[in-house]
């Protein structure tokens, strides 16, 4: 299972929308949530719009909260989306086989049995996640908070059975046409997600559509501008090295 | 993975979308089974659903129905409990409470919704904290043992608890501990289904989220701690979670008084120093003999009753003296 999960606090201002850029992760398999985080003023309606339609977009959910809660909303929102993705097949299957189209509507021993392969596959199933932080310069008081909250989401991840990886961007990055950041590539190691920001340039920018077709392109390749082959430093490399001598 | 989290004390409802605030003197009828229960009255809102006191109308009997927001959720909880049950009964288990713990599981179309519901027995208590409030926290001894009793009968099953908190724990009037809400009860080598934050481990830096019965113990040192140094818990809570850790506790453990007669238990606990459950339940239980031995022996006589006596002599000789003066 492949999910993005956008944090930000505003709109989108410059580039690709990211509505059809959350379309296009949604055909490849990925599902894309985003967290809207409210702590000093108010998102705006235009905002929460925009949230709400990419989440639509990509399949996935969206949420609004303060730091405070921030650990806990991105948690709910991976699980809720795990189960969904699963629970979209599961009930697939059930249409094929019983003529029944959700698993609300068995009775309840069948639908004991169906919620254990659900619940089942849910802790079992690899699971990837790409977090996608907007850096831009409003964002800079929160950074701390989403930096633990994703230390926080590593600690549940790694209680699951299933392989669990996760991976850190942010944009936009220090100069234009460096639309997204990769801060920590596909990890499980907890201790790797200390200081993640320590060395970030902020900027007024808010690229949102072309930091997501970049993680795309990352789930795709395996790393950053795959398809040109340029940054390349170390083309082996996880991406993480190479990339990181942008981040000034 | 972890499916529900809270944070502190307070309850985060995490799906709200179905509003199930029923009055008392409604019937719920079950959409497959057609059993009739009367609401007498709302006990409680818990992480995933509302539960009420019903009478069920066949029976007159009293239980708890427990309606969920979410039919998966509901249904998982329902499983983990359906398979408590049979491990029980496997066992031979001889509580027979234990075995009709699982009632019934129903649907009830509420409003144009088939709102997912299961019954349970009833429960009769006191949340811990209020019970030690009413009989003194000295009674935490008994609680404690009855509670650890309880931990190891559900992690002897291959069970966690999980969501440990005050506010899960019923105790009856002499002391004996019944657990409720079975959210967080996640088969042991699992990730712990629901947690509170101030209580789960991961908060203090002090270990994964990974169902074992050391997660448990865990939780109830910090219980202990609320229960009984709740200023200094709050106080190292508020720190930022990059310096918050485990010996934030371990200092309070050592420092407070009212924490003495535990200290050795908490220590281990919050270390997961404990082999195993059993092993707890047994340092608990001597721990709290020592308790009752030091009181015994050590107990001095009150000054006041020295002060009285002093003050009775005195008079007493005043009186002679008087006496024999005239």
């Amino acid at each position: 299972m492949k999910q993005i999960m956008l944090i930000t606090d505003g709109c989108s201002n410059v580039g690709e929308s990211p509505v059809m850029a959350a379309a296009l992760a949604r055909q490849e398999g990925i599902t894309v949530n985003v967290v809207g985080i409210v702590d000093y003023g108010a998102i705006g309606e235009l905002g929460s719009i925009e949230i709400e339609e990419i989440a639509r977009a990509g399949g996935g959910m969206s949420r609004l909260t303060g730091t405070e809660k921030l650990a806990q909303t991105m948690q709910m929102l991976t699980r809720k989306t795990v189960v969904q993705t699963i629970q979209q097949a599961v009930n697939k299957e059930l249409k094929h086989i019983l003529g029944e189209s959700s698993v609300e509507v068995l009775p309840p021993e069948q639908r004991a049995e169906v919620v254990e392969v659900i619940d089942e596959l849910s802790e079992n199933s690899p699971l990837q996640v790409a977090l996608l932080i907007d850096a831009s310069a409003s964002m800079k008081p929160k950074l701390a908070a989403v930096e633990e909250a994703i230390r926080d989401m590593m600690l549940s991840l790694g209680a699951r059975q299933g392989s669990s990886q996760l991976a850190v961007f942010h944009f936009p990055g220090a100069h234009s046409g460096e639309e997204a950041v990769l801060d920590l590539g596909w990890t499980s190691n907890l201790d790797s997600a200390r200081s993640i920001f320590q060395r970030l340039t902020m900027r007024g920018a808010t690229p949102t559509g072309p930091a997501l077709l970049k993680v795309i392109e990352f789930f795709r390749y395996g790393k950053l501008n795959g398809h040109r082959g340029i940054h390349g430093t170390d083309e082996k490399g996880e991406g993480e090295a190479m990339l990181g001598d942008y981040v000034v | 993975m972890v499916r529900m989290r809270k944070v502190k004390e307070k309850r985060c409802l995490v799906t709200t979308s179905s509003n199930l605030t029923l009055p008392p003197g409604t019937i719920v009828t079950g959409r497959w089974k057609g059993e009739r229960y009367l609401i007498q009255r709302l006990l409680g809102q818990g992480a995933n659903g509302v539960v009420y006191l019903v009478k069920q109308m066949k029976s007159a009997r009293l239980y708890a129905l427990k309606m969920g927001f979410d039919t998966l959720d509901l249904q998982s909880e329902i499983n983990v409990l359906k398979a408590l049950q049979r491990k029980r009964r496997k066992n031979g288990s001889t509580g027979k409470r234990d075995l009709s713990y699982l009632v019934e599981v129903d649907d009830y179309s509420h409003q144009g919704k088939e709102i997912p519901f299961y019954v349970m027995r009833y429960v009769k208590g006191e949340p811990l904290r209020s019970f030690l409030t009413q009989q003194g926290s000295r009674w935490l001894n008994v609680a404690g043992y009855s509670l650890l009793q309880q931990l190891e009968g559900l992690h002897d099953l291959g069970f966690t608890f999980g969501d440990l908190k005050p506010e899960n724990v019923l105790v009856s009037p002499y002391g004996e501990v019944e657990l409720i809400d079975y959210g967080g009860v996640s088969e042991n080598g699992r990730s712990v289904r629901q947690f509170t934050e101030w209580y789960d481990r991961g908060y203090w830096g002090a270990g994964g989220r990974t169902a074992e019965p050391s997660y448990d113990l865990f939780s109830f040192a910090v219980v202990c701690i609320h229960l009984l140094a709740e200023p200094l818990l709050k106080e190292a809570a508020i720190n930022l979670p990059q310096t918050r850790s485990k010996s934030d506790l371990l200092t309070i453990v050592r420092r407070e008084s009212a924490l003495q007669p535990y200290r050795k238990w908490l220590e281990r606990a919050l270390e997961g120093k404990f082999r195993s459950t059993a092993e707890a339940r047994q340092l608990w239980r001597e721990q709290v003999q020592k308790q009752v031995l030091q009181r015994k022996s050590k107990s001095p006589t009150p000054t006041w009753m020295m002060g009285a006596f002093t003050l009775s002599v005195l008079l007493l000789l005043c009186a002679l003296f008087f006496t024999f003066w005239n």
